[in-house]
């Protein structure tokens, strides 16, 4: 497996307690730039999704006058998808209900400002 | 904030006349924990029986655990011990707003005004949107100019809730609200503001346009759940550089938007966001 500038970033956040995916996703079309992935995971179908929605969320936070989006987060039953996105890269992530998402959102926000 | 509550609760201990029930009992009002806030501020207020600040603290716990007569006699004792207490003569016009009584809660802040010289920013919005109501929107929006220049002289980036508004559901998550910088809306399935409201720096309420923009978000994130097979989604929280905004589902495909200023713990927002849940799970069964 060849290295990216995202793979050690990756890496750390998969790290997390209750990470399933982490990926670094183009935000305008949802296509995988790079990822670190547990057995099972669709990067792709995670990459579309949660680009898309980061996106809608994004816009409709300018649009609604609330400035630029940093964090995001998505809580759902069975699992939270996290996002924070520069420029026209997301950093995304998938985890666990029971996932220390203080920790998570911590360690995004940082590696979200490294992003080229 | 944890640390300061176990400070606060210890230097209370060892010395239970001291007046650090104050920021303790406020702390845990904000923090939701009303039953031991309560206890905290009756203690001190047997120690400081004519302390305003002690009436204060208790007429705004009073406030969040709905109590809005006990609120009211409690600022009305702050204004007694300090006739000039801004904070009471803003508390009785909101307790006089939701009790019905218009005309009183303007004289309210009416008073508040005159008291500070007109400087208050959030009592000069409040006015002009009470008397806007029986001019149009429009009206209500130019009266509130003053209030949004002093917004931005106080460097409140967020748009500010109005506390006091005229259609009843517009409050409906007022006291939940409380006075902070936080505001909440109810939307239903096609995005139109059903209760709350949502002011702007302008003065103007901008509910529908800010609901029509997040309502479109509800339906990427159940998009997103389904087909990702991690069951419904529950809540979204967005941080901007300005606010925190937080959205959940509610009854019949509808949406609740609770916002705040970016100053807002993440933790307390989310509190607040579960507390109008269940306000407009209740009014929404109440047949509203």
């Amino acid at each position: 497996m060849s290295n990216s500038p995202f793979t050690s970033v990756l890496a750390a956040l998969t790290r997390q307690r209750g990470v399933r995916a982490s990926l670094v996703v183009d935000e305008n079309d949802g296509i995988v730039v790079d990822s670190n992935l547990q057995i099972g995971q669709d990067g792709d179908r995670v990459a579309a999704l949660a680009a898309s929605l980061y996106r809608k969320a994004r816009l409709s936070a300018r649009a609604a006058q609330l400035g630029t989006a940093t964090f995001m987060q998505l809580e759902a039953e069975r699992g939270r998808i996290c996002a924070a996105g520069r420029n026209d890269l997301v950093l995304v992530v998938v985890a666990d209900p029971a996932a220390n998402i203080g920790m998570i959102r911590v360690e995004m926000i940082k590696a979200a400002g490294g992003l080229p | 904030m944890a640390d300061d509550v176990r400070r606060w609760s210890d230097e209370l201990a060892r010395d239970p006349a001291s007046l650090v029930f104050l920021p303790l009992g406020e702390t845990l009002r904000r923090q939701g924990q009303l039953d031991l806030a309560l206890k905290i501020a009756m203690r001190g207020l047997e120690r400081h029986s004519h302390n305003p600040d002690a009436h204060d603290l208790l007429a705004r716990i009073a406030v969040d655990r709905g109590e809005l007569q006990r609120a009211f006699d409690e600022w009305d004792m702050v204004l007694r011990l300090t006739p000039d207490h801004i904070g009471a003569l803003k508390g009785m016009a909101f307790v006089r707003f939701q009790q019905g009584n218009t005309p009183e809660a303007e004289q309210y802040l009416q008073r508040a005004t005159e008291k500070n010289g007109g400087g208050d920013a959030e009592v000069a919005a409040a006015l002009a949107n009470m008397r806007g109501a029986g001019r149009g929107k429009r009206a209500a929006g130019g009266g509130a100019r003053d209030a949004s220049e002093s917004n931005a002289h106080s460097g409140s980036p967020l748009p500010r809730p109005a506390p006091l508004t005229p259609h009843p559901a517009a409050a409906l998550f007022a006291d939940i609200l409380g006075d902070h910088e936080q505001t909440a809306l109810l939307l239903d399935d096609q995005g139109l503001v059903l209760a709350g409201i949502y002011v702007d720096g302008n003065g103007d309420d901008v509910g529908d346009e800010v609901g029509a923009e997040l309502s479109g978000v509800s339906d990427s994130a159940r998009r997103a759940t389904r087909h990702l097979d991690i069951g419904e989604w529950r809540a979204i929280i967005l941080e901007t550089e300005v606010a925190v905004v937080t959205m959940a589902p509610s009854k019949s495909d509808g949406l609740l938007v609770v916002a705040a200023s970016k100053a807002t713990p993440l933790g307390l927002v989310r509190r607040v966001l579960d507390r109008c849940l269940e306000r407009a799970r209740q009014w929404l069964e109440a047949g509203r």
